[in-house]
């Protein structure tokens, strides 16, 4: 940093005094440097580091707010607990990762497709684009509200348009109070959602594709789906990988939607870990317990997230 | 790029509008049941379109209890909470975005520190968050939720501003400089100008950021403070499912996400991935 220091040449070098002013500059630049971080890095300390420290202490406590008994240290019970004999915790385990495998999954492959056809539309796709966009910008508690009218049983309109479309042979699926289908339901939330963000991400990564490159390979007579595979997802990968991790970190979060369209249930086939800690936290009032859990996620967000930063820092460093 | 027949482009369109058709149905018929008497919300076969559109159902969402469902409140905190949120991230965010850009303060690891906190589980922030702050009598406060919103909007704002700030070149600020202009006077009159378009979208996203978050609001409010997205789920909950007032809460909480998604479209991508892809 410090050549950017250096002032050009043949401006006013000449002043008077102008040594003076830059020796005293770079000192002034590094206050500046540091009076300007400062604000943000106390509030981030002060909000983020400290509750952390206070809930890493609450994970070897043993702190029930319905006993009234006094917080106690217990080691590392709380984790071994967790992670040795609570079947329930890695039930939501399971769910939260069938919700994130089979989120991205879809969502990735509806999403290039779109992406696929938008591009084609060139300039006059601007209108769609905002369109297809609004699912991603809306809260999660309101699309929760919305599916949770069209999946109902008796008066929803998704069972009336299987009705229609079945000529009346199938129709009223319990798409919520069925443990079999109930899962399927809030996967389709969530594909609702935020397959117009992975559309949108690709549709910005084909833009970057330079035309030459599928000339090229028209010339070489290579057949559109050659073209696609060996031309378009090569290039595109970088962007995916960035996609995929974003909704990986968000779907392990998964938290609204479930809230608002199953409340975890039927019994707990939709409980994902994030409701399951809530559970813990806000219902029965585990402190501990809930801190030890809250940790283990923390450390399997830590870890996709240096995948994130890595793979950024990496694409930062070829260009 | 080849140009398409006629049947591909049949098929391109057709596709478009099933999906367009998938992606908006859910809203429209939102929007649709905000209009809708109880008797057409629930009838089967359902009713596509009311007979009639008033605003019944918002006069009663939007007005206090115990008559109305008390949304011109949830429109109050909602706004509060946003703006005061985006005001403290984007100003003091803006500044630490600046100094990381500029003097590279705290090197790489420093501001991957910032960006990784962005991605902290919400539940895992909200437990020790609701214990200090009732042992501090901050629950169910406005500030409360200020507080909470900016552990995830600050390193939001601090990493997209200092995206843009490194695409301005620097010889524009050491001209200033030279010319006798301060350090801060160089940020203030000949940075921050030009990044305007950049912290207005920077802006509008803490906006929806803050106007969208639910845990926070559910864990850490009561009475006093109730946005809107806890007002719609306190409703699909109670022993009378008021659809068409709900909806109507629900039409009002989605407004803001439908203005940006067309207002942002340049820099959607940017922003949904924190400047991962420049898009």
């Amino acid at each position: 940093m410090r050549d950017r220091v250096a002032i050009p040449q043949g401006g006013p070098a000449g002043y008077p005094g102008e040594a003076r002013r830059s020796a005293s500059g770079r000192s002034r630049r590094r206050s500046v440097a540091i009076l300007f971080v400062l604000p943000a890095a106390l509030t981030l300390l002060a909000i983020t580091v400290f509750p952390l420290i206070y809930e890493l202490r609450l994970v070897f406590m043993s702190w029930e707010l319905t006993t009234n008994a006094p917080a106690r240290f217990v080691g590392l019970q709380n984790l071994i607990r967790v992670l040795s004999q609570d079947g329930r915790f890695w039930t939501s385990m399971r769910v939260t990762a069938i919700l994130m495998i089979g989120g991205v999954a879809i969502q990735l492959s509806i999403g290039t497709g779109l992406a696929l056809l938008l591009n084609r539309l060139g300039s006059r796709r601007t209108l769609l684009v905002s369109l297809f966009l609004i699912p991603v910008m809306i809260a999660p508690v309101v699309a929760g509200f919305q599916f949770r009218m069209i999946y109902h049983d008796q008066f929803g309109p998704l069972n009336y348009v299987i009705e229609l479309l079945t000529f009346g042979q199938w129709g009223g699926f319990a798409w919520i109070a069925d443990p079999r289908v109930a899962l399927f339901s809030i996967l389709m939330t969530d594909v609702w959602q935020w397959t117009p963000f992975l559309m949108l991400i690709v549709l910005a990564g084909l833009q970057s594709v330079p035309v030459e490159l599928y000339e090229a390979a028209e010339v070489d007579g290579a057949s559109p789906w050659q073209t696609f595979w060996r031309v378009t997802v090569p290039l595109l990968l970088p962007v995916i990988i960035i996609g995929i991790l974003i909704r990986a970190m968000d779907s392990f979060k998964l938290f609204d939607i479930i809230y608002l369209v199953t409340g975890g249930g039927p019994g707990n086939v939709t409980e994902t870990i994030s409701f399951y800690t809530y559970l813990q936290g806000f219902k029965f009032f585990s402190l501990g317990y809930t801190a030890a859990m809250a940790f283990i996620q923390l450390i399997i967000i830590t870890l996709i997230a240096q995948f994130f930063l890595r793979f950024q820092r990496q694409q930062r460093g070829e260009v | 790029m080849r140009r398409m027949t006629r049947l591909e482009a049949a098929v391109t369109a057709g596709l478009l509008i099933a999906a367009l058709i998938f992606f908006m149905f859910p809203v429209v018929w939102m929007f649709l049941t905000s209009f809708k008497s109880e008797a057409e919300y629930f009838h089967y076969p359902p009713v596509f379109i009311p007979k009639d559109f008033d605003f019944r159902n918002y006069f009663n969402a939007m007005a206090f209890p115990p008559d109305g469902r008390g949304g011109l409140q949830g429109l109050r905190d909602s706004l509060i909470i946003a703006t005061a949120t985006t005001l403290v991230a984007v100003l003091i965010g803006s500044l630490a975005a600046y100094s990381l850009s500029r003097f590279k303060t705290g090197g790489d690891n420093f501001s991957f520190w910032i960006l990784s906190t962005r991605m902290f589980p919400p539940v895992a922030a909200a437990l020790p968050l609701f214990l200090i702050f009732k042992q501090i009598r901050l629950l169910d406060t406005h500030l409360a939720l200020i507080i909470a919103n900016t552990i995830f909007n600050l390193p939001f704002v601090i990493w997209l501003m200092k995206g843009f700030f490194d695409e301005l070149p620097g010889e524009l600020e050491e001209a200033a400089l030279i010319d006798g202009c301060s350090q801060v006077g160089a940020f203030v009159r000949v940075a921050l100008p030009l990044v305007t378009p950049g912290l207005v979208a920077t802006s509008l996203f803490s906006f929806i950021f803050a106007w969208n978050e639910f845990m926070f609001a559910l864990l850490l409010t009561r009475r006093n403070v109730r946005t809107l997205t806890i007002i719609v789920p306190s409703l699909v909950g109670g022993h009378e499912i008021l659809w068409g007032e709900i909806a109507a809460i629900g039409t009002i909480a989605i407004i803001p996400g439908i203005l940006l998604s067309i207002l942002l479209q340049r820099y959607l991508v940017r922003g949904l991935t924190l400047g991962a892809v420049k898009g």
